[in-house]
């Protein structure tokens, strides 16, 4: 039989709102064309715009969904009103593929 | 390792150290691809300042993943030292073993210095293969190194390499595996190079024994799923290395002695950490694999799969 570990409370802010970081096994690093996330279990190797890359260096520090948006909104323009849904669409694929935990 | 989107060319440093430590090892195995075993260090590796002088620049260049192999790289003298280094500087590492000296207390120690991975090589699911394969090895040691790596809480993977005589167990290894608690399970073709060019004649599988091998393994890959991950590489050499030409990951090869290889399953040798820093030898790394010798090396390969034989007569580029 393989033994559990037991469940470790999901980090919060005052607010209540979960806080992202990346997953145990994602290495960021920042490159000239952006950055560049490693996850080491299955040496998957996902190349990062700037834009991506400043996203992972936001969630590497630790935030949530809201105030990722909100210091993406302070750092680029967001002329076309897309910014909002973009960042948590992305967050969403970091999720999905393993490269998040909550 | 695949880079979607861009290549190994457009990062300033590799994301993957593979670092034979040593060439030293307690075993002989019959199919060593680097002719390791008792007495076979090179009188030539890498001293105490010199490892961790490399290990420094892995780290200044935040390198996020290294591998530390042999030889037995748990006789490396300095060996937790190393481990302790990379692990406290927030890479992740990956021990590649026998497992024949994991003792409880040092499987302990290398969890709580948090190494990533240790993948052991069990090349059969039962004594008598095993031990036929593993020169000087002992089954029985190598799945209590097993059990007290899962004991102590370390993730740990399997390596298996078939051959005439084991290729038929690969399905019971598999389950082996996961009873000892693997999370991965690793296998593919056993290249003909090192120990492997004498003793081929006692070790190469038919093609419809590697055709039965990979069809267990496609089901055990199914059966195992969201519980072990089973990998495993029916590619041959000649299209990997095809394909790599094309991909090169972004991995260098440290022997024992410092050199620098493009990919084991080639002899070019693209630097000298004793020579070099990291940073020179990794634009060389991107220079080689454009090198016409290693295309044509490689296109050769394709009339002359024997010319694996050769890997060990290290060609500088």
């Amino acid at each position: 039989m393989r033994s559990g570990r037991p469940a470790q409370p999901t980090p919060k802010t005052d607010t209540g709102e979960t806080i992202m970081k990346l997953a145990k096994y994602a290495k960021f690093r920042q490159e000239k064309f952006g950055g560049v996330l490693f996850e080491t279990r299955s040496e998957k190797v996902y190349a990062l715009n700037p834009t991506a890359a400043a996203l992972v260096r936001e969630i590497g520090a630790g935030c949530d969904e809201r105030s990722l948006v909100a210091r993406m909104m302070d750092r680029f323009s967001d002329s076309g009103g897309f910014m909002e849904r973009e960042v948590l669409a992305f967050a969403a694929s970091l999720r999905a593929h393993g490269l998040l935990e909550e | 390792m695949s880079v979607p989107a861009t290549g190994s060319a457009d990062l300033g440093a590799p994301l993957y150290i593979a670092w034979q430590v040593t060439n030293e090892c307690n075993l002989a195995c019959l199919h060593c691809i680097e002719e390791s075993g008792p007495g076979k260090a090179f009188h030539d590796e890498l001293d105490e300042a010199q490892v961790f002088s490399f290990l420094g620049q892995l780290m200044d260049h935040q390198v996020p993943y290294v591998s530390f192999s042999g030889g037995e790289p748990t006789l490396h003298p300095q060996f937790f030292e190393m481990v302790e280094y990379v692990c406290g500087r927030n890479a992740q590492l990956k021990i590649e073993t026998n497992g024949h000296g994991l003792s409880v207390e040092k499987a302990q120690r290398l969890q709580r210095l948090g190494v990533k991975a240790v993948q052991v090589s069990l090349d059969g699911a039962s004594r008598e293969t095993f031990n036929r394969m593993r020169v000087r090895g002992d089954f029985d040691l190598a799945i209590a190194g097993i059990r007290n790596l899962h004991a102590a809480g370390v993730p740990v993977e399997i390596n298996y390499s078939p051959t005439l005589f084991n290729v038929h167990e690969i399905g019971r290894a598999v389950d082996l595996a996961y009873e000892l608690g693997a999370y991965s399970f690793y296998t593919g073709r056993t290249m003909y190079t090192g120990n492997a060019v004498k003793t081929w004649h006692r070790l190469a599988p038919a093609e419809a024994q590697y055709a039965a091998f990979f069809e267990v393994l496609h089901a055990k890959a199914d059966e195992y799923r969201g519980r072990m991950r089973v990998y495993f590489h029916e590619m041959g050499l000649l299209e990997e290395l095809r394909y790599r030409l094309e991909h090169p990951a972004a991995l260098l090869i440290v022997l024992p002695n410092g050199l620098v290889k493009l990919i084991n399953a080639l002899p070019f040798v693209c630097g000298d950490l004793r020579h070099q820093p990291l940073e020179e030898i990794w634009g060389n790394f991107q220079r080689a694999w454009r090198d016409p010798r290693v295309a044509q090396f490689v296109e050769d390969l394709g009339a002359d799969s024997r010319k694996t034989s050769t890997l060990h007569q290290w060609i500088y580029l």
